[in-house]
């Protein structure tokens, strides 16, 4: 196969979720459908639907939208975790993702042996890890911590153990979801150059934020996604306009649409007074 | 207002299907092709295994630390707990069942070493991937290391336990003998079975979680179905002794009991014919879990 002029190809992508599972199913539940062969049309949700986007080496797209239009998902089926249930999604290059940082950890092995558990589940080679480690362990910063059990860390060392080792391969394509604001301030400065310094190695990048400044700092393209669909395609600074203005509109309607202000409550209604209990009878009296 | 809609790439619909429809496809071929996918499937099941060596060596650590962390005595648990168990059933089937078994204690070990190692093992490899919810969602890796890196602790685990039956011939040294190096053999063939069923279990379990309450009932029941606090001749003749005969774990069980208890050697068709099948097995655990694998990140 030609080498991909892209270096994310996203085509006709859809991911669909099936609420019966994700309700936490149970036997009972699935076998009392399967014996009475009920339809289990309609049970089905589409997180995304018809995506199509194409990044081309050294672009930076930014993805905009409000809370549950898809964005963490699209990000999720880029970084492979989620498969297309429809169309598809071509990668060419490394791809590393900071999702939700440091919520693998495991609680009762230290620091350090996290670092090669975690290095091992990215499929980072052994020796790789061996040469990274020192590095990882010196801008995560938490001193002899590192050998105590992760159990015993604050959530802002997780978060910076979390984001040193999510950051200590530099990736072709790199995938960021919020992760700009991790730590103290002193922490956050570090976190931030090193984030520039990735963006400026890597041939593609992905962000995803709701900070639109950072999307007209960071990027050079950017869309807008509502209900799992792109709905805006364009330069950073046309569809953050864009999105503003729908936002406002969104709130004018509302507004508008909004009914009579709501009758007061009721009062409340009046306790009713305690009930005494008996005394709790003993099964065996003792003879007196 | 911006005045118009600035599409950089136009956007690509419909993505043409690339294989033919099912009923083009001449017949033969189409199973063939299946059967083949199958294959394929459980090859993969093993290259994932093979290339994730060192991560499986990571997670096994990881369990075997975690099982007895913040404890006084730490690792000598690998010891004590057979060796309560051990004394458990001494006193239930000596004294409480009134049975007259000569060393009762070496007996019963034979049998419950090995048998709380499998019941462990699957209840770890069952809950490894369910357990694992997080990680799932943040990084895409082989999935099918979990359920193999719990079977494996369990192993090591039993193992260290081997240690406990060894200070029990400081009692009984007339029943040591040289078929007791049969033990790993016996133990392989185990291991292949323990984790064929931990691999399907963690994938259903993964969909239905009552999978692992069920397993913890049905792995009692099936515990006083296998010969461990009895010997299997004892019901010869009897209805029950079809069950047994159906039972892989009367194989594996007498097989150890005839090497660390009987002085004779194990029963090597049985374990064989054992073997096999849990080798077919293995490979349709792996197909299941190569089958779901791809949906447990929607659903942890």
């Amino acid at each position: 196969m030609p080498p991909s002029p892209y270096a994310v190809d996203v085509r006709d992508l859809g991911i669909r979720y099936n609420l019966n599972l994700t309700r936490r199913t149970t036997l009972k539940g699935s076998l009392a459908e399967w014996v009475g062969r009920k339809q289990q049309v309609g049970r089905h949700f589409w997180a995304l639907r018809h995506v199509n986007f194409r990044i081309e080496h050294g672009e930076s797209l930014g993805i905009l939208g409000p809370n549950g239009a898809g964005k963490s998902t699209l990000l999720l089926a880029l970084a492979g975790i989620l498969a297309p249930d429809e169309g598809s999604v071509t990668m060419s290059g490394r791809v590393s993702s900071l999702l939700t940082l440091g919520a693998g950890f495991e609680m009762e092995i230290s620091g350090r042996e996290n670092i090669f558990l975690i290095g091992g589940f990215m499929g980072i080679r052994h020796r790789v890890m061996l040469e990274l480690s020192p590095s990882i362990i010196e801008f995560a910063g938490i001193g002899a911590f590192i050998d105590a059990p992760v159990r015993t860390y604050s959530s802002g060392m997780r978060a910076r153990l979390g984001f040193a080792i999510a950051t200590a391969i530099a990736p072709d394509i790199l995938l960021l979801d919020e992760v700009l604001g991790t730590g103290d301030e002193e922490f956050r400065g570090r976190s931030q150059q090193r984030i520039r310094e990735m963006v400026a190695r890597a041939k593609a990048i992905v962000l995803v934020t709701h900070d639109l400044s950072t999307v007209t700092e960071f990027c050079n393209r950017a869309i807008l996604m509502e209900l799992g669909q792109v709905l805006f395609e364009g330069s950073p600074q046309d569809t953050v306009e864009f999105y503003r203005e729908r936002v406002q509109e969104r709130k004018r309607r509302l507004a508008e649409a909004a009914p009579e202000p709501l009758a007061p409550a009721p009062p409340p209604a009046v306790l009713s007074p305690p009930t005494v209990l008996p005394p709790p009878a003993l099964l065996d009296q003792p003879a007196s | 207002m911006l005045p118009f809609r600035l599409p950089m790439i136009p956007p690509v619909r419909a993505v043409p299907d690339a294989r033919p429809a099912a009923a083009d496809r001449p017949l033969g071929f189409r199973e063939l092709f299946r059967r083949l996918d199958s294959v394929r499937l459980v090859t993969r099941g093993f290259v994932d295994l093979r290339t994730r060596g060192r991560l499986l060596q990571h997670l096994v650590g990881t369990d075997l630390k975690r099982t007895h962390a913040d404890t006084v005595v730490g690792q000598l648990w690998w010891l004590i707990d057979p060796f309560f168990s051990m004394a458990i059933y001494s006193i239930l089937v000596t004294v409480v069942f009134q049975r007259s078994i000569a060393d009762a204690p070496l007996f019963l070990f034979a049998a419950i070493l090995p048998w709380q190692w499998f019941q462990t093992s699957l209840q770890d490899a069952t809950t490894s991937v369910t357990g694992r919810g997080n990680l799932i969602r943040q990084i895409q890796f082989p999935k099918l290391v979990l359920p193999a890196a719990s079977t494996v602790a369990g192993t090591l685990t039993f193992f260290f336990g081997l240690l406990s039956l060894a200070l029990l011939y400081l009692l009984y040294p007339g029943r040591l003998s040289l078929w007791l190096l049969t033990i790993p053999v016996i133990a392989a063939v185990q291991f292949v079975f323990t984790l064929a069923l931990g691999i399907l279990f963690s994938a259903l379990n993964t969909f239905y979680r009552d999978v692992q309450n069920l397993l913890r009932h049905a792995t009692r029941i099936w515990f006083y179905m296998s010969p461990a606090i009895y010997a299997a001749s004892d019901l010869k003749g009897s209805a029950f002794s079809y069950v047994l005969a159906l039972n892989p774990f009367t194989y594996i069980l007498t097989s150890y009991r005839n090497v660390a208890y009987y002085n004779r050697p194990p029963d090597f068709v049985a374990l064989a014919v054992v073997l096999a099948l849990s080798l077919v097995l293995l490979a349709f655990s792996i197909w299941v879990f190569k089958r779901l694998e791809t949906g447990f990140a929607k659903i942890l």
